[in-house]
């Protein structure tokens, strides 16, 4: 029997859709970018000249070599989410770039060539606090690793410690940085905050304390922020507050020599935080004695010490960003400036003297929808008579990375925001680009009857042009060789194509910078930053009106709340072009708890939307008098719930006619018990073709497709293996009424959920098996329906049926989401984002809790598989075969105009979008189809008729003679 | 009354390709050629020229004839319900799967019986001259119908006939929504 099941099993498999796709459609529809993330550390690789490469290590745990030339990746090492995986230091020379990892846990030496691990070891527990090269005879040859109470040397070349020290008297004073000259000593820095420094001096060679002094500082509480160690070993503090610098050469002095600001005629900004930038061109050498000092947002001095003089070289007012480069024996200083509202000047001065090189001077274009630059990498070459050259690298403040070359050439930019998108949407593009053009003409409000007539017929007559145009574009395209058809895609020639299978995706980003990408060829066609997000911000993009209301623009509003006070803004604006709406958004006064989009439209056909305040009170956008009266009429039909997880309790509040609510249910769960952790709901624009499921008898058993179902997930606060549990519980959104109510023993989250149809599959972790495993539960009315025309859940007398079957997957999943199509005919598919970077489409039949054990007639009439326990992953379920997406945070699916078709966005680390045929592509002639030998084939047959025909006739004729 | 090639053949044969006449009469014994047609007992006896073995029927009318017009429509009228159990055995033989053959054998059975309804007038005309016209038209007409009655019982055991609930099942269309529902975790 078993054997029989297989056979069965594996019948059922060879005819299921293969989802693979073949070698030469690989890039065709789907594309891939990959990120690295915001920049927190960055270095040009220097040890060669003719090298390409920009090291970058960022914030979300990447470490990555970049080409220069095109900014592409060269290679890029993903390392392990959150604090484990945080990048503390990174160290350059020569061709080994050296990272401290995971909070001091792991010390680790890269190849920056080709990307290859030298070394790697684990270094000792304790916070990490500063890490820098130490060298001796002109070359770095060890790695020096501060921490809270130790100090380790370590060996360049593989890694092994040379020695490790307790620091003295760790308890009382903060290490905080380390530093040498490249001679036989070590310095270690570290204050008492508002007492004193305490400088240890180690020997290189065995670790023995070879001096220990203590320095009165009373205004000094951080070092990294406020000093540097400059010239010939001189640590250069500044403070706001005596308005001075403070001097101390590090080899003999034990006092701090004050330098007044205002003997040298300066003078610091209120309330600004002064701060020094020094450069230290090699790990070998001592620094330049030349320093930057920053006394306002935009006012920079080009310093030097000198025997414990400091002279002012030059004053930068107005300066953006500064920063040092070295090539060769001459070091720079590279000075950005704005210059007006879209560019910036970079110049270079030598550092020795401030004075300003001849024909250094960059332009650099500032995005006026971008963010503002933040810092600046400057990579400086030798030419061949001997001047100094340079390339910079910009980071802007939305993660933006633009890499120019004189005389302000952008070699290529990189969005690094779209490193961490939050939501996103697809919008269908307008018909044409003329059309999308004339909307913002027509647009406004038209008085009159006649002038509405006549707005009406030119636009007809302009879209009509628009058509013409298109057709003999077609025509015109047709003609030439397909290599030679453009395929640049603008802002100004988008137009949808015949199958609606090009979309605008629209990508809201945790830095509060929008795009507007091409879903075919991941273009970026707009982006606008959005200032002064706050970092921990919640978003929610909603689509109020589509690009089918003609001429009225589309239009989407992202709600951003600010997590912290609770208030929140909307941006209302165009998802095609990305420009911000004309209609002027409502102030917000209150905390906005949620918000809710209903189905009604205003005379100009946008969807309203309703923000529900910390009063549970309502205000309307658009509230025009039209949408009052429409919600007036509509009120008592209009429910909302919410989910307030710290106090685990779900509520529903009706909506009266004056636009306030009364709550109408509760559910609470005992938070110290059990916390909610995600509420699911239907999507909104889910079409469902089919009502029932055939039976094998041929009778139907009917869907329980409640549109006001929300599947609510809770975890338990217990989590020990033996006693933790998860919960997931249906319940009726508009009447509180819960419809089933299941616990999982011995389980544990992350749960993933999809909530679609009559259907909710969950996924988690089988603390007693210890195995990741699916369960899936199904509603069911029965065999009759008890309402077929209207679907109300204040009428719904009988319970449904719920089946529910569970399953083992070999692998833990990251994110889950099921296909979307049309009209919802084509079968479903769970796309689910695995750790590995696939992204596997697992088809909806392998999860079907009527999977019978026992297989019988029925049951094979119905073509259901019977049960076996294990889900299997198919390799030719990837839908992205080698193209893996890191870190995969989420699925978008939204339907084509194709039934067949639902387009599919993976986004985490990297952003990969393609399309999946859940039911293969019964509604598409292939790819290959080979046109020319069918007509051929069919015109070569007419022909045949008409000779054969011919020649009949005469024969006919003959033999009447006869 | 006989033609000239008849029975008496064997004395009088047509051999219009070797001598190029279009006939003649052989009027010697013993001609070799035409032995072989002879049945051994006769051979010698030779008959006249226009002679038949067969005694020539009578063809002036007699009162037997009514009845075979008769049987001949009760023939007709009784044909259908002659075919039934041959259709049941080729029902039997062809089971319910649904393939080509058993389609083709199903279209059979229901267009022939149809057919036949459609032409009744044409029936009822080789059916005048009977006296019993009329209770010959009906059992006809049954017959037919239970010929396709039974076709029709064929698609049903095939399961051709939208008799079931899950034949209409694509015809449903979706509920109204009566209320507008949203919400979610408070941002």
């Amino acid at each position: 029997m078993a054997k029989l099941n297989l056979l069965w099993l594996k019948c059922i498999i060879s005819f299921s859709a293969v989802q693979a796709v073949f070698e030469d459609q690989v890039g065709k529809f789907d594309w891939r970018q990959q990120y690295v993330g915001k920049v927190r550390f960055s270095h040009f690789d220097t040890h060669m000249q003719s090298s390409k490469k920009v090291l970058l290590a960022t914030e979300n745990n990447v470490f990555a070599a970049l080409n220069t030339r095109t900014g592409e990746l060269f290679w890029r090492h993903v390392d392990k989410t959150g604090p484990e995986g945080n990048i503390d230091a990174h160290l350059q020379h020569g061709q080994d770039a050296v990272l401290v990892v995971g909070n001091g846990r792991l010390l680790r030496s890269w190849d920056v060539n080709v990307g290859g691990l030298n070394w790697e070891v684990v270094l000792d527990s304790g916070r990490f606090q500063s890490a820098c090269l130490v060298g001796q005879q002109g070359t770095a040859k060890y790695v020096a690793v501060l921490k809270k109470t130790t100090f380790s040397l370590h060996y360049m070349s593989n890694g092994h410690q040379k020695w490790i020290e307790n620091l003295p008297e760790s308890e009382t004073v903060d290490y905080q940085a380390v530093y040498s000259g490249g001679n036989k000593d070590v310095y270690v820095l570290g204050v008492v905050p508002h007492s004193h420094i305490a400088v240890v001096v180690y020997s290189v060679d065995d670790g023995e304390i070879m001096k220990q002094t203590s320095v009165e500082a009373p205004w000094l509480s951080d070092i990294p922020t406020s000093c540097a160690v400059v010239g010939k070993g001189t640590l250069t503090c500044v403070d706001s507050t005596t308005m001075s610098l403070y001097t101390l050469d590090l080899h003999e002095q034990s006092q701090m020599t004050q330098i007044p600001l205002q003997s040298l005629g300066l003078e610091v900004a209120e309330g600004f935080h002064p701060s020094l930038v020094a450069h230290k061109p090699h790990p070998a050498h001592q620094p330049r004695s030349e320093f930057f000092l920053q006394l306002e947002a935009d006012r920079y001095l080009l310093l030097q010490l000198n025997n414990g003089e400091i002279t002012t070289l030059r004053d930068f007012k107005p300066a953006v960003l500064v920063s040092f480069a070295t090539t060769g024996e001459k070091t720079v200083a590279a000075v950005m400036s704005p210059k007006n509202k879209t560019a910036c000047i970079i110049n270079l001065y030598n550092a020795e003297t401030g004075r300003r090189l001849l024909d250094t001077t960059l332009i650099s274009t500032v995005d006026p929808n971008g963010g503002k630059p933040e810092r600046l990498y400057v990579q400086a070459f030798l030419k061949k008579d001997d001047s100094v050259g340079y390339r910079v690298m910009v980071q802007m403040e939305d993660h933006t990375l633009t890499f120019i070359q004189q005389p302000g050439r952008v070699m290529w930019t990189r969005e690094e925001a779209l490193s961490d998108v939050v939501t996103m949407e697809m919008v269908d593009l307008p018909l044409t680009g003329t059309q999308a053009e004339l909307e913002g003409e027509f647009g406004k409000k038209a008085d009159g009857l006649l002038s509405m007539v006549l707005k009406r017929l030119s636009s007809q007559l302009i879209l009509l042009q628009a058509w013409v145009s298109h057709l003999w574009k077609l025509f015109y395209d047709a003609r030439k060789p397909r290599s030679q058809v453009k395929n640049d895609i603008t802002i100004e020639n988008l137009s949808r194509d015949e199958f609606n299978l090009q979309k605008m995706m629209v990508m809201v980003t945790a830095s509060g910078k929008l795009f507007g990408i091409d879903s075919k060829t991941g273009g970026i066609l707009w982006k606008h930053y959005l200032e002064n997000i706050p970092p921990n911000a919640a978003f929610k993009l909603m689509v109020q009106r589509t690009t089918a209301h003609f001429p009225h623009p589309p239009q989407c509003t992202l709600l951003i709340k600010d997590k912290d006070t609770g208030l929140a803004t909307l941006h209302v604006f165009n998802p095609i072009f990305g420009k911000r709406s004309h209609v002027t958004p409502p102030a917000l006064p209150q905390p906005i708890l949620q918000s809710l989009l209903l189905p009604l439209m205003d005379q100009d056909y946008a969807k309203v939307l309703l923000l529900i305040d910390d009063q549970y009170k309502v205000s309307a956008f658009p509230s025009t008098k039209n949408v009052l009266q429409q919600l007036q009429e509509m009120a008592s039909s209009i429910f909302f719930f919410l989910v307030d997880s710290t106090q685990g309790r779900l509520s529903g509040y009706r909506l009266r006619t004056d636009l306030s609510t009364e709550q109408i249910w509760e559910v609470v769960m005992p938070a110290e018990i059990q916390k909610i952790v995600s509420v699911r709901g239907k999507r909104p624009n889910e079409h469902v073709h089919s009502q029932g499921r055939v039976m094998g008898d041929r009778s139907v058993l009917y869907k329980y497709l409640n549109p006001n179902l929300l599947a609510v997930v809770t975890e338990s606060t217990d989590l020990h293996h033996e006693r933790s549990f998860i919960g997931i519980l249906l319940i009726d959104g508009v009447t509180g009424r819960i419809i089933h109510e299941a616990v999982q023993r011995k389980a544990k989250g992350p749960v993933h959920v999809v909530h679609s149809e009559n259907w909710v599959v969950y996924e988690y972790w089988s603390t007693k098996s210890r195995r990741n495993e699916f369960s899936v539960i199904e509603l069911y009315e029965g065999m009759e329906l008890y309402n077929s025309t209207v679907f109300s859940s204040l009428d719904r007398p009988h319970v449904p049926q719920v089946l529910q079957q569970s399953y083992i997957f070999p692998s833990s999943i990251s994110t889950m989401e099921a296909t979307l199509t049309e009209k919802g005919i084509t079968s479903r598919h769970l796309l689910v984002g695995l750790p590995s970077g696939g992204i596997l489409s697992l088809p909806k039949m392998f999860l079907d809790p009527r999977r019978p054990e026992i297989v019988t007639e029925q049951s094979r009439e119905e073509n259901l598989i019977p049960y076996a326990p294990e889900l299997i992953i198919r390799t030719e379920w990837f839908i992205n075969y080698n193209q893996t997406v890191s870190r995969v945070r989420g699925i978008y699916t939204a339907p084509s105009g194709l039934e067949s078709t639902c387009l599919v966005v993976a986004y985490g680390l990297d952003i990969y979008q393609t399309r999946v045929y859940p039911s293969k592509q019964f509604d598409v002639l292939k790819d290959d189809y080979d046109y020319m030998l069918i007509s051929s084939v069919l015109l070569a047959l007419f022909f045949a008729t008409m000779i054969s025909k011919r020649l009949a006739e005469v024969k006919l004729l003959n033999r009447a003679w006869r | 009354m006989a033609s000239p090639g008849g029975q008496g053949g064997g004395a009088l044969s047509t051999r219009g390709g070797a001598r190029r006449m279009k006939w003649a009469l052989e009027l010697s014994l013993g001609n070799t050629r035409t032995r072989g047609d002879r049945q051994g007992g006769q051979g010698d006896v030779v008959y006249p020229i226009g002679y038949s073995e067969k005694p020539v029927p009578d063809t002036s009318i007699q009162e037997t004839d009514k009845n075979l017009v008769e049987k001949r429509c009760w023939d007709v009228a009784l044909g259908p319900l002659k075919q039934i159990p041959m259709n049941l055995f080729i029902m039997y033989m062809s089971g319910n799967t649904i393939s080509i053959f058993p389609i083709m054998m199903v279209c059979m059975m229901a267009w022939r019986p149809i057919q036949a309804l459609m032409s009744m007038s044409a029936t009822f005309k080789l059916l005048e001259s009977s006296s019993q016209q009329w209770l010959q038209g009906l059992v006809y007409l049954v017959g037919n119908l239970l010929g396709s009655a039974l076709a029709i019982y064929k698609c049903q055991s095939m399961g051709l006939l939208p008799t079931h609930s899950s034949d209409w099942l694509a015809f449903i269309e979706p509920p109204q929504r009566m209320e507008i529902m949203g919400g979610g975790m408070v941002l």
